[in-house]
């Protein structure tokens, strides 16, 4: 197995995981409730990890990308309706993800959010237009472990560990009044929406049936969802951590990214804002894409178009002009002027009302004999599976009501 | 090409279909169904195209797909399936059937260049 073929899985869990969203709710929950909702990043992370080995494991034994077996096994109707939903979902994250590159390279060069937001979506557009697949993953998923200056950063701030191992342990803090309790539920729920985007599953899935995954991939498989969404697990406690430690004291709302970065500024001064500043950009730079690619995956194989970025532009041009139609409304979502921060709020409810449809087909697919034959899913991964879904129906279900009755944890 | 019995809702309907090159050329989106009161059913072609789905649903839904994929719907003879695996594998080439008009139309409207291969 190639260290190489790792990559997918770091790209997945540095891009996909640290997001724009992940950046924002990480470090306000970590200011606002301290180590309490630790927990809820090591209960989705693993949640993550159980639902992206079986997109993973379907993807390289029954062949089936996601959207080809939602259709197929919900049906055309309930199929369009969830397709809707999460072309819509990934749009508004693309769109967030966008105003944060945005956001990011204003930081760091000066110029508007809006021009770097133009600039930026047009070396999107090169990268897919011109890369193969490999050199994407490779490009955006290595630069954007420049995050891992946030958990050195952590390290280098001296917290109180044993708070932090406290914060494992599931809990709902003390004290709290009724709205705080309703606000400490929606960052929860705010935290598993943003770990489990489905974005992420079907960009793994339709990744790996690109890479051709086969049976014996099944262990790559495995690895790249447990270490790979692991590594990116650590960087969100370490962002919620290091929020808790110097934020939360001061009394100060880490609303902007830019706000996250000052995280390792304060322990290691310019160097380190500049390499959170760069892990953060191409970290949010592979999610931005990720998540365009994503849709244009979902369309393609909704409709049964050629499609992948294996076969150049103009051989899949369907598929061509569906990222680029979703990169183009995604700038114009951002040229309207809502905030970027607002965006990822509406992201993150807009994608936990989608997931009890996407994981819904992967999980009865990878426990479907006829398909997965003795790779179907056995008795730990069906108990997990269905304990999950549960988890994420609870969320779906909480998501809407809790933004609305804390105006979108504000309160 | 003779194919036996097959289980229309599991095996057929909502299946990708795969070209003779393994070309991704659409999806059964319905079935031509030929028969009458107190005969067996027999599938006469397959449907291909959002077109298809009239049938299938409400007319508000209809317009949003035409507004993303079209309304097209191409029928492609029983005769022509070859077999029927995970996929639905066509005897021809997707242009045999017309299955590759608009991607055909798409491809004339994208410059031919782009795509580095990546070295093995």
């Amino acid at each position: 197995m190639k260290i190489t073929e790792l990559t997918l899985g770091i790209l997945t869990a540095v891009g996909g995981f640290v997001d724009v969203s992940e950046l924002v709710f990480m470090a306000q929950a970590g200011s606002r409730f301290q180590y309490a909702l630790v927990w809820v990043i090591v209960v989705a992370t693993v949640g993550m990890m159980v639902f992206g080995e079986m997109s993973g494991r379907v993807a390289a034994i029954a062949k089936q990308p996601v959207f080809n077996m939602m259709r197929h096994r919900l049906g055309l109707n309930l199929g369009l309706v969830t397709l809707i939903a999460s072309l819509i979902s990934n749009t508004i994250t693309c769109a967030a993800e966008i105003g944060g590159v945005g956001i990011v390279l204003h930081l760091l060069t000066g110029f508007g959010l809006v021009p770097m937001a133009i600039a930026a979506t047009f070396v999107f557009v090169a990268t897919i237009w011109l890369l193969p697949f490999k050199w994407i993953e490779r490009t955006y998923g290595l630069l954007g472990l420049f995050m891992v200056v946030f958990a050195v950063a952590l390290v280098a701030i001296e917290p109180p560990w044993g708070e932090i191992v406290k914060g494992l342990v599931p809990q709902v803090p003390a004290g709290l009044s009724t709205t705080e309790l309703l606000t400490y539920g929606y960052f929860a729920v705010a935290i598993v929406s943003a770990v489990m985007f489905p974005y992420e599953s079907y960009f793994y899935s339709s990744g790996a049936i690109e890479e051709k995954w086969s049976e014996k991939d099944l262990g790559l498989n495995r690895l790249t969802t447990t270490v790979g969404f692991g590594l990116g697990s650590l960087l969100g406690i370490a962002i919620l951590a290091s929020s808790a430690q110097l934020f939360g004291p001061q009394g100060i709302s880490p609303e902007l990214p830019g706000t996250t970065a000052l995280e390792a500024a304060i322990p290691f001064g310019r160097v380190g804002l500049l390499l959170a500043l760069l892990g953060m950009l191409f970290a949010i730079a592979g999610a931005a894409i990720e998540t365009c690619l994503s849709n244009a995956y979902s369309i393609s194989q909704f409709f049964g178009w050629r499609w992948g970025r294996h076969l150049k532009p103009h051989q899949a041009p369907r598929f061509t002009f569906a990222w680029l139609a979703v990169f183009a409304i995604a700038l114009a979502i951002v040229l309207t002027g809502i905030e970027p921060v607002a965006l990822a709020e509406y992201a993150v409810v807009a994608s936990i009302l989608v997931l009890p449809l996407t994981y819904l087909p992967i999980l009865l697919l990878a426990g479907d004999r006829s398909y997965m034959r003795e790779h179907a899913n056995g008795r730990i991964a069906k108990t997990l599976g269905w304990a999950y879904y549960a988890l994420i129906v609870v969320a779906a279900l909480g998501a809407l009501p809790l933004y609305l009755l804390t105006e979108g944890g504000k309160l | 090409m003779t194919i036996g019995r097959v289980r229309l809702l599991t095996q057929l309907r909502d299946v990708q279909i795969v070209d003779r090159d393994d070309r991704d050329c659409g999806i059964v989106d319905d079935v031509e169904l030929q028969g009458g009161p107190g005969e067996g059913l027999r599938v006469t072609a397959i449907l291909v195209g959002p077109g298809a789905y009239r049938a299938r649903l409400p007319r508000w839904a209809m317009r949003l797909v035409a507004l993303i994929a079209g309304d097209r719907m191409v029928r492609v003879p029983w005769g022509e399936v070859a077999y029927i695996s995970s996929t639905v594998q066509l005897a021809q080439t997707a242009q045999a059937y017309g299955l590759a008009e608009a991607e055909e139309r798409a491809r004339r409207l994208l410059p031919g260049i782009g795509g580095i291969d990546a070295p093995q």
